[in-house]
């Protein structure tokens, strides 16, 4: 069964996300999902993240950490 | 992938299930609301309400932003996007939500300049490529949604661009749920609480549901397992005569939410007095508008709007849908003239909307994860 799509609004696509490199575009973050789609995020609103922290990300927004080993 | 692998395991999903079958007693209705869109997507996804005895009715709250957005909103957009120069940015499910004539997709067929974004950061990001043109980003969403466009506008004031302004149609939850629990043809036992808004907000919005109301609320995370947890959570408040706010969702949720989001919000949003809900009518300070300090970026004092009021179709009853009065197959138009590809209602347009969840998985494709 393939996924609906999914309402980018709505808080079921806050989505873990991987840190790959920070000090982009403004200070964003460039992460990555497990299924490779990369995201530049905002990551203005948690403590700061290194390469290799995982995230939680709603609308290129990363809303709170997650312990490492969350993301792939 | 640790946290939805874990949380997604049959074995589980099958304790669980059982667990809850020994909280309940026979002859009592149970009737639970989950507040969230996401809640109810991942409920007819996995089939959850299956594995719940009969007793346990679920009931689908309005949380889901595009399914609130009244239709006079969507028609104040488009006469936005049709302004000379105005690049009128959106998310994709806002796209198809049907106006009092027509849908911003149709406003786009017609010559207006209308783009679908993933962030509000995009819709900044097409005001820098583009200086010669105004660019609006129709913001929807709860306080999940909320930070992302307030972290975009201070950036926006913070280089200065000129051409960028927010539509603003951001929404609170506590409001409606207020609304909810006052209404008096619905009885709710207990809630499922919103564990992305709670992200942002904390515990504590919510405590007023068990300290007013006597209900039970558990915060609740988005995997099968983690929906299941909280049913049980909830039936066993329920059953030890308890009512409090809990948190099922520890590994994301924190007591006091995010401080930053939240010092954020309060910078750059005010309370509206009132806004208008799809089928709920208007709930007084439910919407947050631009504060005076980013009144450049207010679309709604740069551009003169409508205003437009338009009361919902006749035959839909997203109103009803929404406060959970009726269950989506209940509606008269449901999957005959209100379908996902020609929807009448927003209740079957997003896919966190109720109707679209029970058209999507219960007519075609129900997945199921345990038994």
């Amino acid at each position: 069964v393939t996924d609906a799509p999914v309402c980018i609004t709505c808080g079921d696509v806050a989505v873990p996300m991987r840190v790959v490199a920070t000090g982009g575009e403004d200070g964003l973050a460039d992460c990555v999902t497990e299924d490779g789609d990369a995201a530049e995020v905002d990551v203005a609103l948690i403590d700061a993240v290194t390469a290799g922290d995982a995230v939680l990300v709603h609308a290129c927004v990363a809303i709170q950490r997650l312990e490492t080993e969350a993301v792939a | 992938v640790k946290y939805v692998d874990e949380y997604r395991d049959a074995e589980l999903g099958r304790a669980l299930s059982i667990e809850i079958a020994a909280a309940v007693q026979p002859g009592r209705h149970y009737k639970i609301m989950e507040v969230c869109g996401g809640h109810t997507h991942a409920i007819y996804k996995y089939g959850i309400d299956d594995l719940l005895p009969d007793n346990v009715e679920l009931v689908h709250g309005p949380g889901c932003p595009v399914c609130v957005i009244p239709m006079g909103r969507v028609d104040d957009g488009i006469a936005l996007a049709r302004e000379p120069g105005v690049i009128f940015t959106c998310f994709g499910d806002m796209l198809r939500i049907p106006g009092s004539t027509e849908s911003l997709q149709d406003a786009k067929a017609g010559g207006a300049d209308v783009r679908m974004v993933y962030s509000p950061l995009d819709a900044l990001r097409i005001a820098r490529s583009e200086p010669d043109r105004h660019v609006v980003f129709f913001a929807i969403g709860f306080e999940t949604t909320a930070p992302s466009t307030a972290l975009t506008l201070k950036r926006a004031k913070a280089e200065g661009i000129e051409n960028f302004s927010v539509m603003c149609s951001h929404v609170t939850i506590v409001p409606p749920l207020k609304a909810l629990l006052e209404s008096p043809d619905l009885r709710l036992d207990g809630f499922v609480g919103p564990g992305h808004v709670a992200t942002i907000v904390g515990a504590r919005p919510f405590e007023f549901i068990p300290a007013d109301y006597g209900k039970p609320v558990v915060i609740s995370g988005f995997e099968p397992l983690d929906v299941l947890q909280s049913i049980l959570m909830i039936l066993r408040q329920i059953e030890g005569g308890e009512a409090r706010v809990e948190n099922q969702y520890k590994r994301v949720v924190p007591q006091e939410g995010n401080l930053r989001a939240l010092e954020a919000l309060a910078e750059v949003f005010v309370l509206r007095p009132h806004f208008e809900w799809r089928g709920l009518g208007f709930i007084s300070q439910s919407a947050l508008a631009l504060s005076d300090a980013y009144a450049d970026f207010d679309s709604e004092r740069r551009f003169v709007v409508p205003g437009v009021r338009v009361a919902d179709p006749k035959a839909c009853q997203c109103g009803e849908v929404l406060k959970g009065v009726i269950k989506p197959w209940e509606c008269k138009v449901f999957g005959t003239a209100c379908t996902p590809e020609h929807a009448i209602g927003t209740c079957m347009v997003s896919p966190e909307g109720a109707c679209a969840a029970y058209y999507n998985y219960g007519r075609f494709a129900r997945e199921k994860v345990v038994v």
